[in-house]
């Protein structure tokens, strides 16, 4: 069974961590405390950097690096908190705005500190209506404790969070969407260069960061770089919230070291298989990730070592389907989010995912043909690779690993003229 | 090109494409380079003179060690880079990119007004797959979409390059035109849902890449390759844009722009573009015509000119003759109407002004569209350039939105602009004696430390670098002490330059060309005493001071600021020839009509608001019975036996203009001499007794108001405004106004029938009128200052809907 013992999720399920009083008690404002007295921005980012936390947005970029990019000009700094998390099989972002909010207000002003933002917006997605009334209470009482607001803990530091709710576009969790969306325009992907750390938020320097990110940040602080790094393997440290879902026995939010194989936390995190089935493939990073299959459940959680097995940790979106899913339907449902959640802006993704949506379709109602299956096969040549944004990069590779994995199951969707895990098909078949 | 694009350094960088090595400008955009390199890279969201945006992904190359493909069109060169713009893996993106465009696209060229200049079916023919492999039904999207007053969108041709939305937000900066919706679903619309309407929405059909904007006009008419091209210049207004006149078997089809850096930066405005259908109506003049008692009825070109030197003969003798036009023609037919005036009939009672401008042409500190570009602050006051000079504002726009440009507008009410812009509520009259304020703060270096806005204004002047002041040369006294300001500030190293927005498209090349009473051809003082301006030719005509008045190419009827007196010498003056291309309150007074081509249908030169003089082609054939004006001055002086004063030819014409030119520029200076001008200034506007119906009258311009060619013409009826009067709000409450009811306006000349509405622009006491309408002239309400009162009372008439076959008055 698990030994970790928790970090980010200490205390979740036992306190009310949406309380000052509890949240002091749990470990918390420590961090902040310390800092505003004794830290300099530089020294904030300095250890930051040091304990090499990778962003958990989905990229992995270190944090520390993305800080240090800010051009020292003098315009005014933002930073954003993305909280817009959409990406399927992803809800671990969701549970920490909901369980421990102030958590991330630690974590918003320790980051607003460190780059000397002059402003803070929190973009929370439109459907995440509880976790917005519970952050809205928390940043009241956060407020009245005197952790957020002006000359913070008589520091002479002032920050104060503007909260920003989206409207339902997976695509507004994209960086620059997002900004777009906040100053108030359709939420699309920008053409970068310019990247936000030079002309973000209204063209000014900013800063995007995920919520568990940012939670990590008053851990650093307090118990130091070194220890941060010394959890899991030293290029991507750390502890790491997974959601789980699938056909587990126990689906759920698990915080684990980094580098934890695979089979580990299926089995002694979420229980393993449903009683009588096999694996068939797992979804490591959330809908946009590759699939990895049985043989792989050695492989470590961590970006690096999924990364070379030719998928990523993404969003930490940990997706286990066993014999009885069907892969056509699954990719079909896959792939259907990410053409109906396409802005548009780029040919390939637009049109590209319509037609592979559009032939999963068929495929799975018994209308496909060989050509459909070439098309399949050579698509990604110039569906991926080719797009402004790396959702358009997302279609193909979760299909392409199962289609490469299961070619006989795609055929047999075309000789049967039905899908094969359809109960009364089968018996037609048989 | 303009100025703000993250341009090119001036360092040269050295670049292999396709492998030409050639060396270009740091910064340059891969997809700019490969042009240089002798290649092209296909595009459709690039626009060279918007942001590149690298959405569409057609423009996909390879750069060596860059892994993945790139975009040309965001890209920029660094040193040694090399481009392969026509690789294998280039080719497979290239056709898989057109493969999604065509996935679902309904493939009606036949019938697509885009076939043949479609980038959608070059670049398939080029790059493209030859075959479909969707093997299901295409999906659809809506048809035949009502886009507004000028367009039908087909969204299924539509392929989403948003170079239309991106026209309407980054150059027309309206922000109307939008991408609704998301993913293959998205569709182009108004944010508003309303219609597309936009001076500017033409140029929308031309930057699409395929037939998805169509043009109402254009719309089924014509194949791009059955078209026969001819270079023109617009003459609608005075800012002079380069354009193409396509025609097919004589008619005229469309218009298209020609881009001219310097002018017009690639773009026209709808009325330059969509006014040509008037000319293939009923209602355009075709025949000379003869009064027969109330009536206008056909005669002979040989009659017509007969009558005229029948009863121009003795007018002349006696030297109770005048002359009106010259800023409707072309500078040749302007040189030859004052010619006629002064060597056929012996006076200089000549005059191209009909409307308030005084002066077509700054005395000194003359600018050029392009000092828009970098200016720190444009001052504004007359002119209202998005009415009365569209693309000069187009410029104007993007140099307020993109390089901080501060727009100051003075005036008598509150501008409708799409920019920023700073307003200062001044009465035109009063104007000069705020330009001297400002000369005298910024000279005595008072501009740090005065209060109040006079040193306000002062000292955003003193702060700017280079100031272009933008005018319409209407009031002599605030013009002069403009140029008193700018010498200050001359003389304090800023950079200062002049625009006068003409009243007429070529204003500036009539009175360069001597139309004005006291000035030859070239600004060289006419021999003899200066003759009547046209203010005192109509002053004259109604006390039955003259015997005859030839008219070219205007109306004062509708345009001249006191319209009782112009009416009163139309209908008073025993003979009046009017040359006209329809029958204007003007020509409808007249004892002869002469028909005359319009600028598609001859050839010449026009004179733009900087001076510059642009030569335009004929593009079709005028009617059996139309001549130019020249042909048509050139007839009447020959049947007066003056054959060999005035030349038909423009070669031998421009000639003439030229000779006479450079004789004039020993005599002149660099300070270009002024018209003659009426003694009546511009009034200031008196604010009235709040108790009271009667308002003080502002006349207003609109893009489409007027008497001549827009009236006439179906393609621009649709965007013509209907003839309105703007009351403040407070006015409204006071005395009772309800938008939309039909109001009668009384005044000294007559009353008129309005639409009401109501506005904050307007500002206490005042109605703003819209000017120039033939429906409900205003300037029955003015005086010669343009300005005028009236008593607003409602209504008792339902309104009369015009139709376009007019009856003769
Ligand atoms: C289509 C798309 C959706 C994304 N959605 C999210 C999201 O919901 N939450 C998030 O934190 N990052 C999301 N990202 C990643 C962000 O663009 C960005 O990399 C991240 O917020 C940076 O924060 P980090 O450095 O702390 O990881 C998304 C990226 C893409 C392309
Ligand atoms: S890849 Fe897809 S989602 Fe991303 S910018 Fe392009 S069209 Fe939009
Ligand atoms: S209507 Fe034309 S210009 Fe506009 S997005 Fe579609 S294809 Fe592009
Ligand atoms: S701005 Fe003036 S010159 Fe240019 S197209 Fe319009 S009317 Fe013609
Ligand atoms: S032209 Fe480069 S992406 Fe469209």
């Amino acid at each position: 069974m698990a030994t970790f013992e928790p970090v980010l999720t200490k205390g979740v399920g036992q306190l009310d961590l949406t309380d000052v009083a509890a949240y002091r008690k749990n470990g918390g404002f420590v961090a902040l405390e310390k800092a505003l007295k004794d830290m300099t921005p530089e020294s904030i980012i300095a250890e930051v950097t040091a304990s090499n936390l990778r962003g958990r947005g989905g990229a992995g970029f270190p944090t520390g690096k993305k800080w240090g990019f800010l051009p020292k000009d003098g315009r005014p700094r933002y930073l954003v908190c993305n909280c817009d998390e959409a990406e399927p099989g992803t809800f671990k972002d969701h549970m920490l705005l909901e369980q421990t909010p102030l958590q991330l207000i630690e974590g918003l002003i320790l980051s607003a500190y460190a780059i000397n933002a002059a402003h803070i917006v929190v973009y929370i997605r439109g459907e995440f209506l509880e976790g917005y009334r519970i952050f809205m209470r928390a940043l009241s009482a956060a407020r009245e404790a005197g952790y957020v607001g002006d000359n913070l803990l008589g520091s002479g530091y002032s920050a104060d969070i503007l909260v920003h709710r989206g409207a339902g576009a997976y695509i507004c969790g994209e960086e620059t969407a997002m900004l777009e969306s906040i100053e108030g325009k359709r939420g699309e992907p920008r053409l970068k260069p310019p990247f936000p750390a030079n002309a973000g938020l209204f063209g000014m320097p900013t800063v995007v960061n995920n919520v568990e990110t940012l939670c990590c940040i008053p851990h650093i602080l307090t118990r130091g770089a070194a220890w941060f790094a010394s959890i899991g393997p030293p290029k991507s440290p750390g502890p790491k919230i997974i959601s789980v879902s699938g056909q587990v026995q126990k689906p759920g939010n698990y915080e684990i070291p980094m580098g934890l194989p695979a089979g580990e936390l299926l089995q002694d995190y979420a229980g393993g298989l449903l009683p009588g089935r096999t694996l068939k493939a797992i979804q490591p990073g959330g809908g946009s990730s590759a699939a990895i299959f049985a043989e792989d459940l050695h492989t470590g959680i961590d970006y690096d070592s999924l990364a070379a097995k030719q998928t990523m940790l993404g969003s930490g979106g940990f997706v286990v389907m066993d014999d009885t899913t069907c892969m056509v339907r699954a990719s079909m449902t896959l792939v259907r989010f990410f053409e109906y959640e396409s802005c548009g802006q780029c040919t390939p993704c637009r049109e590209g995912g319509q037609w592979v949506h559009r032939i999963l379709r068929r495929l799975e109602a018994g209308e496909g043909s060989d050509a459909d299956l070439l098309v399949l096969n050579t698509i990604n040549d110039t569906l991926t690779g080719t797009n402004l944004c790396p959702l358009g990069d997302s279609i193909m590779p979760f299909l392409l690993s199962v289609l490469r994995r299961f070619p006989q199951e795609f055929a047999e969707h075309v000789t049967l003229a039905g899908c094969p895990f359809d109960p009364a098909r089968r018996m037609v078949a048989a | 090109m303009s100025a703000d694009r993250p341009a090119a350094s001036r360092r040269m960088v050295n670049v292999v494409i396709d492998g030409s090595a050639l060396s270009v400008p740091e910064g340059t955009l891969v997809v700019e380079a490969a042009k240089l390199a002798g290649t092209s890279v296909p595009v459709y969201c690039y626009h060279p003179k918007m942001d590149p945006v690298g959405l569409c992904r057609i423009c996909l190359v390879e750069i060596e060690k860059t892994p993945k493909l790139q975009i040309a069109c965001a890209t920029r060169v660094t040193e040694g880079m090399v481009v392969h713009t026509s690789s294998e893996r280039v080719a497979q993106a290239r056709n898989g990119v057109l493969e999604f465009l065509l996935l679902n696209h309904p493939l009606d060229c036949p019938i697509c007004d885009k076939g043949g200049e479609c980038d959608l079916q070059d670049f398939t023919m080029s790059y493209g797959p030859g075959l479909s492999r969707l093997t299901e039904p295409k999906l659809h999207k809506p048809k035949r979409v009502d886009l507004g007053p000028t367009i039908v969108l087909d969204e299924e041709r539509c392929i989403l390059c948003r170079r239309c939305t991106r026209f309407d937000d980054e150059i027309a900066q309206e922000r109307n035109l939008v991408v609704i919706d998301r993913g293959h679903r998205s569709l182009i619309g108004t944010s508003d849902g309303g219609p597309y309407r936009s001076y500017f929405s033409g140029n929308t059909t031309e930057i699409c890449p395929v037939g998805a904007l169509t043009s109402k006009a254009y719309r089924f008419r014509a194949r791009p390759w059955d078209l026969t091209h001819a270079d023109s210049v617009c003459a609608q207004c005075s800012v002079g844009c380069n354009f193409r006149i396509d025609s097919r078997f004589g008619r005229i089809m469309r218009t298209f722009t020609r881009e001219n850096l310097e002018i017009d930066d690639g773009w026209i405005c709808d009325r330059g573009r969509y006014t040509f259908n008037y000319l293939y109506e009923p209602t355009r003049l075709r025949r000379p015509l003869m009064r027969r008692g109330d009536d206008l009825a056909e005669c002979s070109l040989d009659d017509a000119a007969a009558l005229c030197a029948e009863k121009l003969g003795p007018a002349a003798r006696a030297g109770r003759v005048g002359v009106i036009g010259g800023g409707r023609l072309s500078d040749e037919e302007a040189f030859a109407l004052q010619a006629f005036a002064r060597q056929v009939l012996g006076t200089n009672n000549i005059d191209y002004r009909v409307h308030l401008q005084k002066f077509a042409s700054p005395a000194r500190f003359g600018a050029r569209l392009i000092d828009i570009d970098d200016a720190s602050l444009v001052l504004m006051f007359g002119a209202y350039t998005p009415e009365q000079a569209p693309i000069l504002d187009l410029r104007l726009r993007r140099a307020v939105a993109r390089h901080h440009t501060q727009l100051m507008y003075i005036g008598p009410y509150r501008p409708h602009l799409p920019v920023e812009a700073q307003y200062v509520e001044y009465t035109p009259g009063a104007i000069a004696d705020l330009m001297m304020q400002l000369a005298d703060t910024v000279h005595q270096g008072r501009t740090e430390s005065g209060d109040g806005f006079v040193a306000d204004i002062a000292r955003r002047l003193a702060q700017a670098e280079k100031i272009i002041a933008v005018h319409n040369g209407r009031d002599p006294a605030s013009v002069s002490a403009l140029d008193r300001l700018l010498e200050t500030l001359a003389g304090y190293n800023h950079r200062v330059g002049v625009l006068v927005v003409g009243s007429q498209g070529n204003a500036r090349g009539a009175e360069a060309a001597g139309c004005v009473p006291n000035l030859g051809p070239g600004y060289a003082p006419c021999s003899g005493e200066a003759g009547m301006t046209t203010g005192e030719m109509l002053k004259a005509a109604a006390d039955g001071a003259l015997d005859a008045l030839f008219i070219a190419g205007a109306n004062p009827a509708l345009t001249f600021a006191d319209g009782a007196l112009a009416r009163r010498a139309l209908e008073n003056v025993p003979f009046l020839a009017v040359a006209e291309q329809v029958l204007t309150e003007t020509a409808a007074l007249a004892d002869i009509v002469f028909p005359t081509a319009s600028f598609a249908e001859k050839r010449g030169h026009v004179t733009n608001l900087e001076g510059r003089r642009q030569a335009f082609g004929q593009a079709v054939e005028p009617p059996v019975d139309v001549l130019s004006d020249a042909e048509i001055i050139a007839l009447v002086a020959r049947a007066m036996g003056h054959a060999e004063s005035v030349s038909p030819q423009p070669a031998a014409l421009l000639a003439g203009l030229v000779r006479a030119e450079s004789a004039a520029e020993r005599s002149v200076g660099d300070l270009l001499p002024r018209a003659k001008v009426d003694a009546v200034q511009p009034a200031a506007v008196e604010k009235v007794d709040a108790t009271h119906r009667t308002f003080t009258i502002i006349p207003v311009p609109h893009l489409y108001s007027g008497g001549g060619a827009v009236a006439h013409d179906p393609g621009t009826a649709p965007m013509r405004p209907r003839p309105y009067a703007i009351v403040n709000p407070e006015d409204a409450a006071r005395v009772g106004v309800v938008p939309g009811e039909r109001l009668t306006l009384s005044g000294s000349g007559g009353s008129i029938d309005v639409e009401a509405r109501v506005g904050p622009q307007a500002p206490v006491g005042v109605a703003l009128v819209l000017a120039d309408m033939p429906e409900a002239p205003a300037n029955k309400l003015l005086d010669a200052s343009g300005f005028g009162t009236a008593t607003i009372s409602k209504a008792a008439s339902v309104p009369e809907q015009r139709s376009l076959e007019r009856v003769s008055a």
